[in-house]
């Protein structure tokens, strides 16, 4: 198996500081606004009926700073978002792929593709609405926090997959 | 060597396998019906005489529907080697097919727990690359025919070589029981007495499920709450938990060290370590140098004084955090100096990386480690304080500001790195000093971490992902960072080695 692997030898691999990394696609900001309505939006539904069934009086007075409070929470959230969205990046090289991401808490990971197990691809729902997928790449040991790039778009993550593919048979 | 052997046709286990896993398969029915059991015990005495006539017949039914059980097993377990190919079938009503090609077997270890050493039998276990479902456990064989198996297996996998007589070895590790003792008396007591009440509190825990669901709680509470006020009333008995505690300590040790390290004796041979260890159940592991993803050497103060580590390696786990994670970390306790350059030589081509300058993270770290330490102890002493009401509590603050502050420093001093061309060596350690000895090229992959703050200074953490494991190296600067960032992905993506 490994024994007979081959990596022809690079001469000066470029720096990763000076690397070029390619936005992912803007639409994905959608995805996320949509997911974020949609969990606040259930957050709110689940306060209405506790505030209605199970909450006695003395709470009850508190009813609109309880709606206020996750209002203020999740917009600070949501800018939180909207501002570190464009700080999520990939860049594709010729022996590995590269991700960061985080406005407070910067990241950068890169996986050579000779380390690779595998690919995967997957669309979560309303990603399809958009034709968008995200990818996550697999290595040996503790794979918890391996590479995942959400919010690229399908066929472009096709052909990554489709490239680190060919690239760990060869 | 073993030839009177040849596998070719399916063969069964030693006939002494039949009590074998008959005494496996009662110990997990024990295991499942403890509780059971335990009721049954208690109340034993309220039973009339029919009652326990027909609990005597229940158990005997048990027992020999087990054996019958465990004879099967055993009638139905056979296995050969066919074309280079270990062959096994087994299952009483499922029955199972397993095929594993030689080349992808990649130890063979021998096991003795404690029926198997009184019968005088060998379990042996066949691990194979990268997936975790099939690893096979062959229950009993005897020595030769257990012997014979490996040297075919191995002897197919055209590694003859390495068979070498093994009369000829020295061990390079070979520790005595008057060692062991030694080892044992300078443990990581404190850890160990924290293991044994986890032991026994998860115990307790379980017979308190049991007399809850009786009722019978408050018995027990009313006990505990009693022994509590006493306990604060008197100093005498805070002295002798103080003493009972330290013995415990030391006892739970010299049990944990005896149980797993009796008769350790390691050997060198071409490509891998042979080890050898335990006292009941006693395990012959043989260690690829390959599979070897990093070598820690730890020690401790009192481990320093007289100079001896142990020395852990690790292997590369397969699939998802699993439970045998444990058993991929491979120990040898108490070597000599001697023995550490020996271990290190074999495994490791070439050390030039030891020569290299010790490099220190920024002082960004300590001042980020003191951060924290406050922040706790704040959190600590308001939840204390909360509790208690007493403004005596804070005189505690003599004692743990210094503590808190020479343990700090300890960790900033140990914290350190070297690097060369091809290895890395990072050390670690509070009380104790963990020195790990690291290939580049196998690291899995590589992340560099760095929050807004560190930014002003100018520093990042770098996280080495190997597949045993993280390494962390913390606040270094960041053109440092960058450049073994840069440098390992060379290293990794330009090496043809296997890095398993």
């Amino acid at each position: 198996m490994s024994e007979h692997f081959k990596n022809e030898p690079v001469a000066n691999l470029p720096d990763i500081a000076t690397t070029p990394f390619q936005k992912i696609d803007r639409n994905y900001f959608k995805v996320i606004s949509i997911n974020f309505f949609l969990i606040t939006l259930f957050i709110c539904i689940g306060i209405f009926l506790l505030q209605q069934f199970v909450f006695s009086e003395s709470i009850l007075q508190y009813n609109i700073y309880e709606f206020l409070g996750v209002i203020v929470f999740s917009s600070i959230l949501y800018t939180y978002f909207f501002l570190a969205f464009p700080k999520r990046k990939y860049a594709l090289r010729e022996k590995d792929i590269s991700y960061k991401s985080g406005l407070l808490f910067l990241k950068t990971t890169t996986v050579p593709f000779s380390r690779i197990q595998h690919v995967e691809t997957d669309e979560k729902p309303i990603s399809r609405i958009f034709k968008l997928a995200s990818l996550s790449v697999f290595t040996a040991g503790d794979s918890s926090d391996d590479l995942l790039i959400k919010g690229i778009k399908k066929q472009e993550a096709l052909k990554i997959k489709e490239f680190i593919s060919s690239k760990i048979n060869a | 060597m073993h030839n009177s052997y040849t596998f070719t046709e399916y063969s069964k286990q030693s006939p002494k396998g039949i009590f074998i896993i008959y005494v496996a398969e009662i110990y997990r029915a024990i295991k499942l019906f403890w509780i059971f059991l335990f009721i049954l015990f208690k109340d034993f005495s309220k039973f009339s005489s029919y009652g326990v006539i027909y609990i005597y017949i229940g158990v005997s039914l048990l027992l020999l529907l087990l054996f019958l059980r465990a004879y099967l097993i055993y009638i139905n377990f056979q296995y050969k080697i066919e074309h280079q190919h270990f062959i096994l079938k087994k299952g009483i009503f499922k029955k199972t097919l397993v095929e594993i090609p030689f080349h992808r077997i990649q130890n063979i270890n021998f096991k003795q727990n404690i029926v198997q050493q009184v019968i005088g039998v060998f379990e042996i276990s066949i691990e194979t690359a990268g997936s975790k479902d099939i690893e096979i456990a062959i229950k009993a064989l005897s020595l030769e025919k257990a012997e014979a198996l490996k040297a075919t297996i191995t002897q197919g996998q055209k590694l003859v070589n390495e068979v070498v007589k093994e009369e000829d070895l020295e061990p390079i590790v070979k520790i005595s029981f008057f060692d062991l003792l030694r080892v044992s008396l300078t443990e990581n007591h404190l850890q160990n007495l924290f293991l044994f009440f986890a032991i026994v509190i998860g115990f307790f825990n379980q017979i308190q499920q049991i007399y809850d669901s009786f009722g019978q709680s408050e018995a027990l509470d009313g006990y505990i709450s009693e022994s509590t006020s006493n306990l604060s009333a008197s100093v005498v008995l805070v002295a002798i938990l103080v003493i009972l505690l330290t013995v415990i300590a030391l006892l739970s040790s010299f049990v944990k060290v005896v149980l797993i390290h009796f008769n350790l004796s390691a050997y060198l041979k071409d490509d891998a370590f042979e080890i050898n260890q335990g006292l009941l159940t006693k395990k012959s592991i043989v260690l690829k140098k390959q599979k070897i993803q990093n070598v820690t050497i730890s020690t401790n103060p009192l481990k320093r004084l007289i100079g001896i580590s142990f020395i852990t390696f690790k292997q590369a786990v397969s699939g998802k955090v699993n439970n045998k994670k444990k058993e991929k970390l491979i120990r040898l306790v108490g070597c000599k100096k001697e023995q550490i350059e020996i271990v290190k030589k074999s495994v490791f081509h070439e050390l030039s990386v030891e020569k290299s300058a010790k490099q220190h993270p920024d002082s960004y770290y300590k001042k980020r480690l003191f951060f924290w330490s406050v922040l706790f102890l704040l959190i600590c002493y308001t939840v204390i304080f909360y509790f208690i009401n007493h403004i005596e509590v804070f005189y505690s603050l003599f004692v743990t500001i210094p503590v808190t502050i020479l343990l700090l420093l300890k960790k900033v001093k140990k914290r350190c790195y070297q690097i060369s061309e091809e290895m890395l060596i990072v050390g670690k350690g509070l009380l104790e000093t963990h020195v790990t000895y690291l290939d580049i090229f196998k690291v899995q992959h590589i992340k560099i971490k760095q929050s807004i703050f560190q930014k002003r200074s100018n520093v990042a953490d770098l996280v080495l992902q190997t597949a045993s494991g993280k390494i962390q190296i913390p606040c270094i600067a960041y053109q440092e960072a960058i450049k073994i960032y840069n440098h390992t992905l060379y290293k990794v993506e330009t090496s043809n080695a296997p890095w398993m």
